[in-house]
């Protein structure tokens, strides 16, 4: 290595330096007092003194049925948001690109769901679905003669999928007619020229085109859906009963409403433990699928 | 024939999809006496009354406050984001620095749920006297949006041509002087795209300022919850309303003007992501 390079990389770690150093800071120190309180015996009287306590916490969590239920409430609800989203996602840019390629606009106002907070969409629809001032329930007794307690016990699951879903299905639709648009048209000039109908284009051509965009939009709409907070804890905080505390939900809890801090903690250690292998494994796979594909 | 039905959906798209952003729009020309006797989408006889008491400035609320740490803690996280990462970007992008290392780990982070860093976090900033101050919440707003910056500002500087700093280097130009003169011109419309997109993103941030404010930081997410129990008894949905599109207006705006940019991004994100 010649002096020159030597003194290239020296001058390439000094730029990074600042980025690493805020890390280090921010997440790294988090990082470690995480580990090391989840570990300890700990209480808002002894927050600078944890005593060491061995795996306690992590026994309390593991045998806490709120916890397994706030796994499978995030479990289930992120799975089912980005499944809807992405299939609603995907027919609205493919059946609405011959209008989008003509107006551009139309996206914007499509788009528009994505601008406003999370938690500002929660309380929004505390006044849709009030049983006095809201014009859900409104409308449903004025045409049906009807109308359900959308935030009770049986309905407020699907009610979260369903707001989570109306305001995020416009990520998907982006991104898919992103993608829609990129295939290139003597790809579809040459099938037609086969003889290949729309749908038979569709299936054969256009979709397994899509594929890679459609896996990372149902990844990335499963992760959001999964750490979900904002929209939840306006609308229903974690009730009924407990019955919508998604796990993020169940941490924010555990620490500000009960002050069980190693109990939060540790639940926050195997939720990061099992973020970063699941994500680890993911980019191994991709990693070694593009290997492949060379 | 198709067209029509092509129109039709994107019609019902349109209105499922903002209907929450129309009901509130609506109720918040709603005058309180109308309230009660109208729930629909329709107003009878507008007024602005709620929106005059929204700006109504008492000892519980004041929405100048939220708004302006608002725009500070968003100003703070998304300029100190782009800071962090140009640099950075320019290090991963050209001298291969942390490419196999700190590149994934920091698109990870996207994916990763910020909550399990919020209680240390809070710990920290409780020895650092940093709870309830702007500076404090700027700064984790600077992490939730460093990802997507560091990702589009990788692909930008990716995307110019090695001999352009090449040449500079030869004139005897340091590193730096490049970043600054030569790539940070040429990456501007990459640099503007994530400040946007950093600006949307740090507005709209709900648990850390939840978590970490409890009066002078508050932003206007949390703020606006406020104004759900303000006058002690029932909530006054008109009132409630005004603050929830003033407080979303500000992203919206941006977001309409600038979506061309935006869903750029979101993409470029989204795939390297």
């Amino acid at each position: 290595m010649t002096t020159r390079r030597k003194i290239e990389i020296s001058e390439f770690r000094i730029l990074a330096a600042p980025l690493v150093a805020f890390l280090v800071l921010f997440l790294g120190f988090p990082a470690v007092v995480n580990l090391v309180y989840s570990v300890s015996e700990v209480s808002f009287e002894t927050l600078r003194r944890p005593a060491l306590s061995g795996f306690g916490n992590f026994a309390a969590v593991l045998g806490d049925a709120a916890f397994w239920r706030a796994s499978w409430f995030s479990f289930r609800f992120g799975l089912l948001t980005a499944v809807i989203e992405c299939g609603l996602g995907l027919f609205l840019a493919i059946f609405l690109s011959p209008l989008i390629e003509k107006r551009s606009w139309l996206l914007a106002i499509l788009m528009m769901p994505l601008m406003v907070a999370p938690a500002l969409v929660g309380l929004m629809y505390r006044l849709v679905l009030h049983e006095f001032v809201g014009p859900v329930p409104y409308y449903l007794w004025a045409y049906l003669g009807a109308s359900i307690s959308f935030l009770g016990a049986g309905s407020a699951f699907w009610t979260l999928v369903a707001i989570e879903t109306l305001q995020w299905t416009p990520f998907a639709l982006l991104l898919f007619y992103m993608a829609y648009q990129a295939i290139p048209a003597e790809v579809n000039e040459a099938a037609t020229l086969d003889g290949a109908g729309g749908l038979q284009r569709l299936r054969h051509i256009e979709l397994p085109l899509m594929r890679p965009t459609i896996v990372v939009a149902l990844l990335i709409r499963f992760i959001d859906g999964f750490r979900v907070f904002d929209n939840v804890y306006v609308l229903t905080g974690s009730g009924p009963g407990g019955s919508t505390a998604s796990l993020s939900i169940y941490i924010y809890e555990a620490f500000f409403k009960q002050g069980a801090i190693g109990k939060a903690v540790a639940a926050s250690v195997i939720l990061f433990a099992v973020s970063f292998a699941v994500l680890y494994g993911l980019n191994a796979i991709a990693a070694r699928r593009k290997g492949k594909g060379r | 024939m198709i067209a029509a039905l092509r129109w039709a959906v994107f019609a019902i798209a349109a209105l499922a999809l903002n209907f929450p952003i129309l009901v509130t729009l609506s109720t918040s020309f709603k005058s309180a006496r109308e309230l009660s006797a109208n729930p629909g989408l329709w107003v009878w006889s507008p007024t602005l009354e709620n929106y005059l008491a929204v700006f109504q400035v008492s000892e519980r609320l004041n929405i100048f406050l939220y708004l302006f740490n608002s725009l500070a803690v968003s100003l703070i996280g998304t300029g100190l984001a782009v800071a962090l990462a140009l640099p950075a970007a320019y290090a991963i992008a050209r001298g291969r620095l942390g490419e196999r290392t700190l590149l994934p780990l920091i698109v990870n982070l996207r994916a990763v749920p910020l909550i399990i860093f919020a209680i240390p976090l809070y710990m920290m900033f409780q020895w650092l006297s940093l709870l309830d101050t702007r500076i404090g919440l700027g700064l984790i707003l600077a992490i939730v949006n460093l990802p997507l910056a560091l990702v589009i500002l990788v692909n930008a500087v990716n995307d110019v041509p090695p001999e352009l700093d090449e040449a500079a280097l030869m004139d005897g130009a340091s590193r730096t002087q490049i970043l600054v003169r030569v790539l940070a011109p040429v990456c501007r419309p990459a640099i503007v795209t994530s400040l946007i997109f950093g600006f949307i993103t740090a507005w709209n941030e709900f648990l850390f300022g939840l978590m970490l404010t409890t009066s002078k930081a508050v932003p206007i997410t949390v703020g606006a919850s406020f104004f759900f129990a303000a006058s002690g008894g029932g909530v006054q949905w008109g009132v409630a309303s005004a603050v929830m599109i003033v407080g979303a207006l500000p992203p919206v705006l941006l977001g309409l003007v600038m979506y061309r940019q935006i869903s750029g991004s979101m993409t470029a994100g989204a795939i390297k992501g």
